[in-house]
């Protein structure tokens, strides 16, 4: 949850950034008064505007967005609501006024087919709102009832009284707006079927064809505003302040919320748009907070986009059946906001979240690399940019879209930070209206003893857990809603998984079959089945909010804020029920813990180990199913936590036995504490100084505490914050393969050999990539085969290739080269497009210096790549523009078919593409020499020969294949280029 | 002399039909061809065309009262497959062929019931329509592939013309139609040969319009 540290400081960020934008998003119509609700009539292209203290409706016209007419009621229209059949618009008033007035609480009828002819019928008690279903029947709802009221014969019926509902009585003090007077809000789904409102302590669903009133009695801190409802499309969600709220078994449950907002009742709005899955809100945390419209999913709430607006917006808001347009009640009335429509407006977007630069022991010059910044619409939009870090520049700083910004980097501003160092660039417009989050650019600084090899990913990565079954791993986004799912073979992003709304735990089931994301901002549980990757059904939470959760061999225990009774305590969820029920007592003791304890089990399942801040400590015990110690030798604690499978944990830098009395420090402890991964009898042990240090890891004897062959990582461990105390950081893979890092820009993968004595490394040969025969060639992709190249494996996917990667780096007649995939008997790079005639190459990693080998580059070496579609069925990487799939026997070449075949190896291009960078979509790069291509003897004009665009070091020729090929298996197409030829055999049919 | 001989005798036989019925009509049916087996190495596995279903036309001419010769159009549709075990790769394919048949009938042509007998000659056009894909099964053996291929059709067949009408008949019958194996749509991958013929038994039944 937010600190109000964070949230000022978050606060004065928006602050800030919203101020440097002068544009703004939707169209602000003034009406004079303070506007409480409204009610769409798209058929009649008219939006009616409850102008409370005004004593009027307002009559907006959607083509001109002006108010056309007013039609006068009776005092405070506090709701509006049009009936589905378009012939009834009624206004509730809130008249709950008191001595020497009279209350004049009632109901105005105006039939729009009649000359807007108006009746009004009084109310005994004040109304909080009112809405249209099915049937062209509205629900009312007042202080102490539901009623259903029939405009057609104004005759009402009463559905259930309630528990009363507090008020405000009229006069208000000055300042109060309409939802801080009726405090309550009430809409309707767009067919009418289903009602949602809440008051200041009630929220319900009504189903208004099954007559079906579902209700319960809430309390929220803060409280629940903006007090507006919208409600989804399918009727089945709806937004109602700060919360989203679904029905699970019979009860409202709220499955998402906004984090720890203002809860001004009168500040912010929101319209659920269930056509596109988004809700479009303005939820303030502070008083101080810019008017933003945040576009979000629906589901959990992940931020996709933020707008400026005009100014706040101040209650309900509808949607157009399109969901296009979305009018809401703002400070000076309506704000008309063009939703559906945002790449009309001046936006800016950028083509990278983050950029990384690695610096290496084989290349300290300056290093630059590009981005787009564009407009989404294509329009041109100023924009100007900006480096929080002098190491880093911009050119140009400042300029309009589309256009390319290149960021060089001086690895000697960062030569004394050894770990990386994470640089905000900061974008902004004077006409743009959206505000976009910075681009993080990570500059690494690493010496040849730190060993690791660092994959970055962009965002707030938060937590740790390798799968104990499959090789692959887990790391938590908690900015995304997301878990990135790890291949442990070659440390790529395999699957990624929505979670709830900001995730902060995560366990695996002991069954190994589910992994279960606690999320601070949901009152649900994601649950994802390991072998599919596929989401469950959630876990309900009831009223709770789950920080961490820890899975045993018996029980699955979380630690979350009962958001009733405003305290933390620890919770049993059930699996079978998908309920999360919070426990009497934890053994002898009082259930609650304090803010930010987290949990973490055993490997075996035998025991979960609780941690708080505080000090204290608390172990439940798997065998007797109830927890056995309770303790605190400490004033504070923070850093690594974790329990191993014989009964001794770490919290901190401090051994504890299965009494968790503690009875040994780590040794080796430098820097502050990381992350501990049990391992056999032993474990390993990381900290770091410092975010922009090295990182540290140890091998550590639990037994002694003695901690051996400190080595130096790539870059520092994710330290501990006042708002995670508590960090998990490092794993073993259940392969054993690697050990996995949480690191300051990712995650750092070590072998498990990290620290013994590496074996300088070996070049055996060097062949163009494609095929593993031809010869290399400038700008063509190429395979080193050898030994000891790298102690790992990894491939990048950064689109501007590495120089460095797996700690291994190489030259070619010094220049460094760029990398695509490491391992210890094979490296992929690309050969530099100046490399040409005989070069010598070097790899260098931790273990040293290769010889010098000794190749020639030919100007042009065209090798058609090879793929396998089948086991033991490989073809040559040939895609015919028929059908878009690749030539094979059972896809053969067609007389007159158009084909695409990528190679690599034809030298260099026009127009000229840097070393390591991806081909430009336009203009084209064209080879320099020509290939001539032929297909059985038969000559194939070429359409195209040159680099494919968004790749690196690859090429393409598309050949058009003449009608006089001849048919036949095993046909022979033929690449000539300058000396070389290559040939490929493919079958040719009619 | 020879020539001339030959004249007198195509004058005699075809001089007569101009006053002989037409009979022009359609039918339909199915049809079903016989396999091949491709062998590579010690596997075997079998290449046919899946029996799917037929239609015919035709125009006949009764040159006298026994001999007719007809022109038949005969299209039908049969899945290009090969089956080895309980592996099987399919391939949608078709075929379409064009004949003329030379009939001798039991009866006269006036009879109410002429059983007869055809043999003749013709093309068949095979098919294969079928959406390529990457890769299929059992392609070591051969390659099911969207293309089309000519071949030489002997054809071979009996019947009964049933009178119904002044003017109609109904007709049972069935085909051989005889071609060499298409190696074009079902190509024998490296290693595997097919040659020979295949026959494609087609029964039908149809109506025709007489004058």
């Amino acid at each position: 949850m937010l600190r109000k540290s964070t949230m000022v400081a978050l606060a004065g960020l928006l602050w800030t950034v919203g101020a440097a934008w002068a544009g703004t998003f939707g169209q602000v119509v003034s009406i004079g008064g303070a506007a409480a609700d409204v009610a769409l009539d798209e058929a009649r292209g008219r939006l009616y505007v409850a102008n409370f203290t005004a004593n009027r409706i307002e009559v907006m016209s959607l083509a001109s967005k002006t108010i056309q007419t007013s039609i006068n009621v009776a005092s405070q229209p506090s709701s509006i609501s049009m009936s589905p059949d378009g012939r009834w618009l009624i206004a509730a008033h809130y008249g709950n006024k008191t001595a020497p007035a009279s209350p004049t609480n009632g109901v105005t009828v105006i039939d729009l087919r009649n000359n807007n002819a108006k009746q009004t019928f009084a109310l005994t008690n004040p109304p909080l709102g009112l809405a249209f279903g099915s049937y062209n029947k509205a629900l009312i709802v007042t202080t102490k009832e539901f009623i259903l009221f029939d405009p057609a014969v104004g005759t009402t019926q009463l559905i259930r009284t309630i528990q009363e509902q507090a008020t405000k009585s009229i006069p208000v003090p000055q300042q109060t707006f309409p939802p801080q007077i009726t405090q309550a809000s009430v809409g309707a789904s767009p067919d009418g079927r289903y009602i949602w409102g809440f008051g200041d302590s009630l929220l319900f669903q009504y189903d208004a064809t099954a007559h079906v009133l579902i209700s319960s009695l809430y309390s929220a801190s803060p409280t629940l505003g903006p007090r507006a409802v919208s409600v989804a499309a399918d009727g089945l969600h709806a937004a109602m302040g700060w919360w989203l709220m679904d029905i699970d078994r019979g009860v409202p449950r709220i499955y998402s919320n906004f984090g720890e907002p203002l809860g001004d009742l009168a500040r912010g709005g929101h319209a659920f748009d269930g056509i596109h899955n988004l809700v479009y809100s303005e939820v303030p945390f502070t008083t101080s907070d810019a008017p933003v419209l945040t576009v979000r999913d629906s589901d959990n709430l992940t931020i996709r986009e933020r707008l400026a607006l005009p100014e706040h917006l101040a209650g309900r808001a509808v949607l157009t059946a399109d969901g296009n347009t979305m009018y809401a009640v703002s400070d000076s009335g309506v704000t008309v906001l063009p939703v559906g429509n945002r790449n009309a407006v001046p936006r800016l977007q950028t083509s990278v979240e983050n950029l990384v630069f690695r610096g290496n022991f084989c290349d300290r010059d300056m290093a630059s690399q590009t981005f787009t910044i564009s407009d989404p619409g294509g329009a041109r939009v100023p924009f100007s940019i900006s480096s929080s870090n002098p190491g880093v520049r911009l050119t140009p700083s400042s300029g309009v879209t589309p256009a390319v910004v290149k960021v060089t980097v001086d690895p000697n501003v960062f030569a004394t930070q050894k770990g990386t160092v994470n640089v905000d660039l900061t974008i902004t417009s004077s006409t743009g209206v959206n505000i976009l989050d910075p681009v993080r650019v990570s500059v690494n600084s690493r010496e040849p003893d730190q060993r690791g090899t660092f994959v970055t990913n962009p965002g707030k990565l938060t937590d740790l857990v390798a799968d104990p079954q499959r090789d692959q791993y887990y790391v938590l986004r908690e900015d995304k809603n997301q878990v990135l799912v790890y291949d442990g073979g070659n440390n790529t992003v395999k699957s990624i998984l929505r979670t709830c709304n900001l995730p902060k735990g995560m366990t695996i089931t002991f069954d190994r079959q589910s992994l279960l994301v606690a999320c601070e901002n949901a009152q649900i549980i994601s649950v994802f089945d390991l072998d599919t990757l596929q989401p469950s059904a959630p876990i309900n939470a009831q009223n709770t909010r789950m920080g961490s959760i820890a899975a045993s061999a018996r029980g699955i225990l979380g630690v979350g804020f009962d958001t009733s009774s405003g305290d933390y305590g620890i919770y049993r969820i059930n699996m079978a029920t998908r309920l999360a029920t919070r426990l009497p007592l934890v053994g002898v003791w009082e259930n609650t813990v304090p803010q930010y304890t987290v949990a973490t089990p055993a490997p075996n399942g035998s025991s979960i180990l609780f941690v708080s801040p505080d000090g204290s400590v608390l172990l439940y015990d798997a065998n007797v199913d109830t927890f056995t110690v309770s303790r605190k030798d400490f004033p504070s604690l923070s850093g690594a936590y974790a329990a191993s499978s014989f009964g001794d944990f770490v919290i901190g830098s401090t051994i504890f036995n299965s009494s968790l009395v503690p009875v040994r420090s780590i040794q080796a402890a430098s820097g502050a504490s990381s992350g501990f991964a049990f391992v056999d009898a032993g474990g390993f042990f990381v900290s770091a100084p410092d975010q922009t240090s090295a990182g540290i890891i140890s091998r550590v004897d639990v037994s002694t505490g003695f901690g051996a062959r400190a080595t130096r990582t790539a870059e520092a461990p994710l330290l501990s914050t006042l708002t995670n105390p508590f960090t998990r950081t490092v794993a073993l893979l259940n392969s054993r393969g690697n050990i996995i890092l949480l690191t300051a820009s990712g995650v750092t993968i070590l072998p498990p050999g990290y620290d013994t004595a590496v074996v300088s490394p070996n070049i055996s040969r060097v062949v163009s990539a494609a095929d593993g025969v031809s010869s290399v060639a400038p700008g063509g992709l190429f395979t080193i085969y050898g030994t000891n190249l790298s102690p790992t494996n990894v491939a990048t996917k950064e689109m501007s290739l590495p120089t460095a990667l797996g700690d291994s780096c190489l030259t070619v007649n010094g220049q460094p080269v760029p990398i695509l995939f490491v391992s210890p008997t094979q490296v992929n790079g690309q050969m530099p497009f100046q490399a040409i005639g005989n070069v010598t190459m070097i790899v260098h990693t931790p273990g040293g210096v290769s010889d010098n080998f000794n190749l020639t580059v030919q100007s042009a070496a065209p090798s058609v790549f090879r793929a396998a579609v089948a086991p033991g069925e490989v073809f040559p990487t040939i895609v015919r523009a028929a059908n878009n799939l690749m030539v094979t026997d059972t896809n053969p070449v067609h007389r007159n078919d158009v084909l695409v075949i990528y190679l690599t190896g034809m030298g260099r291009v026009s127009p000229s593409v840097e070393d390591g960078q991806p081909a430009p979509s336009y203009p084209l790069a064209n080879t320099l020499q020509q290939p001539d291509v032929a297909i059985g003897g038969v000559g194939a004009p070429v359409l195209f020969s040159g680099l494919t665009p968004d790749l690196v070091g690859l090429y393409q020729i598309n050949v058009s294949i003449p009608g006089n090929a001849p048919k036949g298996l095993g046909i022979p197409l033929t690449i000539t280029q300058g000396a070389f030829t290559h040939t490929v055999n493919v079958r040719v049919v009619e | 002399m020879k020539l001339a001989h030959m004249l007198v005798v195509c004058l005699a036989v075809s001089a007569p039909a101009f006053a002989q019925k037409w009979e022009i009509g359609g039918s339909g049916g199915g049809g079903f061809h016989t396999s091949k087996d491709l062998t590579l190495s010690s596997e075997t596995a079998k290449a046919k065309i899946a029996p799917g279903m037929a239609a015919s036309a035709w125009l006949t001419n009764n040159t006298n009262a026994r001999w007719g010769g007809e022109i038949r159009y005969t299209y039908q549709n049969g899945d290009l497959q090969l089956k080895q075990g309980s592996t099987s790769a399919n391939f949608s394919g078709e075929s379409h062929s064009m004949n003329y048949d030379f009939q001798w009938h039991a009866t006269d042509v006036d009879s109410a019931s002429r059983p007869y007998i055809a043999f003749g000659g013709g093309v068949k056009v095979y098919r294969g329509t079928g959406a390529e894909t990457i890769s299929q099964p059992l392609s070591r053996f051969a390659l099911l592939t969207q293309t089309q291929q000519v071949q030489g059709m002997i054809s071979v067949g009996a019947g009964i013309k049933t009178k119904i009408g002044k003017n109609w008949q109904m007709r049972l019958d069935v085909h051989d139609y005889i071609t060499r194996f298409p190696s074009d749509v079902i190509q024998p991958n490296f290693g595997v040969s097919a040659g020979g013929f295949i026959h494609n038994i087609v029964p039908t039944v149809g109506f025709s319009w007489t004058r």
